[in-house]
């Protein structure tokens, strides 16, 4: 039987990182892109609550997750907010379109 | 309670000043009145107890500021003399204040619709509380102070018709006039701050006897071969000669009555210009023997100049007024010549007779509807007799009119005797008086001349112990023992006879002028209908003038001589270095003053006034038919006085012209070479701003601000060719950045 380590938490959050990577770079929808910094930061969060699993044993990494977790709802909050206001300028929410400050 | 009297016209200064204009016609006035009349109280319970009661308040003084090391000093002196000027100044003010309430009634004096009634008393009441503190200073920096205010009221008096253009004239020549004396003045203050360093009198005095007996800087210096001291008292005289219209600078006065009457015999006849003989009584002890000659000489040619011309002036008023000057010259020259005594004595009758005459000018002009030229009256003895007759009064006093022999007379014939009797001494002293009695005055001259105090030693007491034969060495000798003795002032100056002559001759001439005043005035046949019919007299008038009237009957020789008398013992006149010349004497033998001298003096001028009024009224008895005749005879002298010596034309000519010449010099000056400059850095700076405005303006800076902008928008359109708004282009930056910085630091990891 094969015992989780380190090791397995760190790919995983490796893959999670480049799927919220590529995400963000593909996706024309603001919301896609969202999500994509979602998964980014939960990757982030992910690498410490491991780090401090495997290599402290103490509950540093765990707290700084929660304040992630914390900051990302209020990021998402205001997030959304800026979207809102995208479209009912624009009546999309394709980024591609916001280029009025581009000359 | 002096001090109290001079705060109250102060107090009637400010009510008027600030609600004058409220109080309207004749309540200011009454308020103004109401102020002095207080003063004049508080002045007579003061002359009361200190005259017949002998109360003798301390003196106060305190220190003001230091002026480095020096002590302002500020304080009250009170002596004989400040009792008996502040009572004099009061009294003649309270009843020139009635007069003026009637005098003014008639009077126009809207200036744009206002009303400057009030300012008129608002002025009287500060000129007369700067005349009372000047009286009461006992420092002279205060007395300064005090000096230039009256100034200033004469200022603002004379030109109280300032909406007539001779009158503001008139007023800028007073101001400007004593502007030139107070320069004097106060030059001669900055040399009593520093060598003497003390501007009380008595410090002053103290410390300059100090200087003496050590050969001080004031001694040991000379300068156009006078001391310094000398040169000190000369220019404290200065002061004198603006305020009190001595010649040279005596052309202010005349003109000064432009002023209303009232002002006229206030300040410029019984008061302020008397101001000049106080200050030169004040400063007696700073006074060195050239300087008294100085000032007697001054006196001399002031008395005869402005005599002579009175004789010729056909305004009632400017008659008065050259009078008023050569009865100051009489009062300066007495000063010069140490009739310390007789000069005040002279001064306090003056005041009162010459007040008396002008108010009665006041109503003669009042009531002949402003006419003031004495050829046009005549006969106006029926329309005014009260005027007319106190007005003789006061001729008669300044006439000197009084029986030879006796001491039955009016003022002006014991006072104006007692400065000649001073004058004969010092001409004729010796030779023609008889020796022992010559002795005592020799030695009272002198008592101690340059000594030292000598406690109780007056001159004329140790004179009587002094053996008759020594003479004056004798006295000298015995007072001056121990330090340097120069005979100082001896007694008898054949060079002097000259001071004696010109005023017993003046002394025949003053009385002819006054008498044809008189007489063109009030007597002969009316010569101008229109006026005479006009001729009125009004009560709230000619009350003061039989209240002065009286006054000068009566007041003279009983009150005024022997307060002053009183003075000079207690100003210490003895132990100044210069004793004056009957000080001494008289303050111990009293009224002894006519002996010998006296009878002689009365001889030949005490029967002056008789000469001078016949001649007078010989050749006007039948109007100015023979005058006229007389005139064209004489006609160069007759001119010359007329132009008054042509002082007028000369100052014009000289200082007028001079500083007309002076402002077309600077003109032209300002003309060609200023403005030539000012065109040239105009026209060289338009040069300058066209090139810079042309070339480097449009070139240069504008190229600059033009390149960078340029510039910043190339570089902009360089630079934001990546920022195209793109985020998956930014997040492409990014993820390159991250894998070059990813890169450096696995590279550094593994080396």
């Amino acid at each position: 039987m094969l015992t989780i380590g380190l090791t397995h938490y760190l790919i995983l959050a490796a893959f999670m990182f480049c799927c919220g990577l590529y995400v963000m770079t593909i996706k024309r929808n603001a919301v896609g892109i969202l999500i994509g910094v979602e998964l980014i930061l939960n990757a982030a969060s992910l690498n410490l609550v491991a780090f401090s699993r495997y290599k402290t044993g103490l509950l540093d990494g765990q707290i700084v997750a929660l304040f992630v977790i914390v900051l990302a709802a209020a990021e998402a909050a205001i997030a959304i907010a800026i979207f809102v206001n995208y479209y009912n300028n624009l009546a999309t929410i394709d980024v591609d379109r916001g280029d009025s400050l581009n000359g | 309670m002096l001090v109290a009297g001079v705060a109250v016209p102060l107090v009637s200064f400010l009510l008027l000043a600030l609600f004058g204009a409220r109080l309207g016609k004749p309540a200011s006035g009454w308020v103004a009145t109401a102020a002095i009349a207080t003063s004049c109280v508080l002045a007579t319970i003061v002359l009361y107890q200190w005259h017949f009661a002998g109360v003798r308040p301390e003196p106060h003084v305190f220190t003001w500021a230091n002026l480095g090391t020096i002590p302002l000093k500020v304080g009250v002196n009170l002596d004989s003399l400040t009792v008996i000027m502040f009572f004099m100044v009061t009294f003649i003010a309270t009843w020139i204040h009635v007069f003026s309430i009637g005098y003014m009634a008639g009077h126009s004096d809207e200036v744009d619709g206002e009303s400057k009634y009030h300012r008129f008393f608002a002025y009287l009441g500060l000129f007369c509380f700067s005349m009372l503190g000047l009286v009461i200073a006992s420092s002279l920096l205060f007395l300064f102070i005090f000096w230039e205010l009256v100034g200033l009221c004469s200022y603002l008096l004379i030109g109280y018709y300032f909406d007539k253009k001779s009158a503001s004239n008139a007023a800028m020549k007073a101001f400007i006039t004593n502007r030139v004396g107070d320069f004097g003045f106060i030059i001669g203050l900055g040399m009593v701050v520093l060598f003497l360093g003390d501007l009380t009198l008595d410090g002053a005095a103290k410390a300059l006897r100090v200087q003496y007996a050590e050969n001080g800087t004031l001694f040991a210096h000379s300068f156009l071969g006078l001391s310094l001291a000398t040169w000190m008292g000369m220019l404290l005289f200065c002061g004198a000669i603006g305020k009190s219209a001595q010649f040279p600078l005596h052309v202010w006065l005349p003109d000064a009555m432009e002023g209303p009457t009232p002002v006229s015999a206030l300040i410029h006849a019984a008061t302020m210009v008397a101001a000049g003989v106080y200050l030169v009584a004040r400063i007696f002890v700073l006074l060195t023997p050239e300087a008294q000659t100085f000032i007697a000489i001054i006196g001399c040619i002031t008395l005869a100049l402005a005599a002579l011309i009175a004789i010729v002036q056909t305004d009632i008023k400017r008659v008065l007024a050259y009078s008023t000057i050569s009865q100051l010259g009489y009062m300066i020259l007495g000063m010069g010549l140490g009739a310390w005594i007789g000069a005040l004595f002279h001064l306090l009758t003056h005041a009162f007779f010459k007040a008396l005459m002008f108010l009665g000018s006041g109503q003669v002009i009042e009531g002949c509807h402003h006419e003031q030229d004495m050829r046009k009256m005549g006969g106006l003895r029926h329309k005014m007799p009260v005027t007319c007759w106190t007005f003789f009064i006061g001729v008669l006093a300044i006439a000197g009119a009084g029986i030879p022999m006796t001491q039955i007379g009016l003022g002006g014939f014991f006072s104006k005797d007692e400065i000649l009797a001073v004058g004969w001494h010092r001409a004729y002293g010796q030779g023609e008086v008889d020796a022992a009695h010559e002795m005592e005055h020799a030695a009272a001259a002198m008592p101690g001349p340059w000594a030292q105090a000598q406690g109780a030693g007056h001159g004329a007491v140790t004179a009587s112990d002094t053996p008759a034969g020594h003479g004056h060495e004798a006295a000298a000798g015995e007072h001056g023992e121990g330090h340097k003795v120069t005979p100082a002032w001896p007694a008898h100056r054949p060079g002097h006879w000259l001071l004696f002559l010109v005023p017993v001759v003046i002394a025949y001439v003053t009385p002819f002028y006054m008498m044809r005043a008189w007489w063109l005035t009030f007597m002969g046949k009316p010569r101008d209908e229109h006026v005479y019919h006009h001729a009125h007299e009004s009560k709230l008038m000619y009350v003061p003038l039989i209240v002065l009237a009286v006054g000068t009957l009566f007041s003279s020789y009983f009150l005024f001589r022997p307060m002053v008398a009183e003075a000079v013992s207690e100003i210490g006149l003895q132990q100044a270095l210069v004793a004056s010349y009957d000080g001494g004497h008289h303050a111990e033998a009293g009224l002894a003053i006519d002996h010998d001298t006296h009878k002689y003096l009365s001889m030949i001028v005490g029967g002056a006034f008789v000469v001078g009024f016949l001649v007078a009224i010989a050749i006007y008895w039948n109007g100015l038919g023979l005058a006229e005749r007389l005139a064209r005879t004489f006609q160069p002298v007759h001119t010359l006085l007329v132009r008054k010596f042509y002082f007028d034309e000369l100052y014009g000519a000289a200082f007028v012209g001079g500083v007309l010449v002076i402002k077309r010099l600077l003109y032209a000056f300002d003309k060609y070479i200023v403005d030539g400059i000012v065109n040239l850095s105009a026209a060289v700076t338009e040069r300058l701003s066209r090139f810079a405005g042309n070339v480097l303006d449009a070139r240069g800076v504008d190229g600059a601000v033009n390149g960078v902008g340029k510039l910043a928008l190339e570089l902009g359109g360089v630079v934001r060719t990546p920022q195209d708004g793109r985020i998956r282009n930014y997040i492409l930056f990014a993820l390159c950045g991250a894998g070059v910085v990813l890169l450096v630091v696995v590279r550094a990891w593994a080396s």
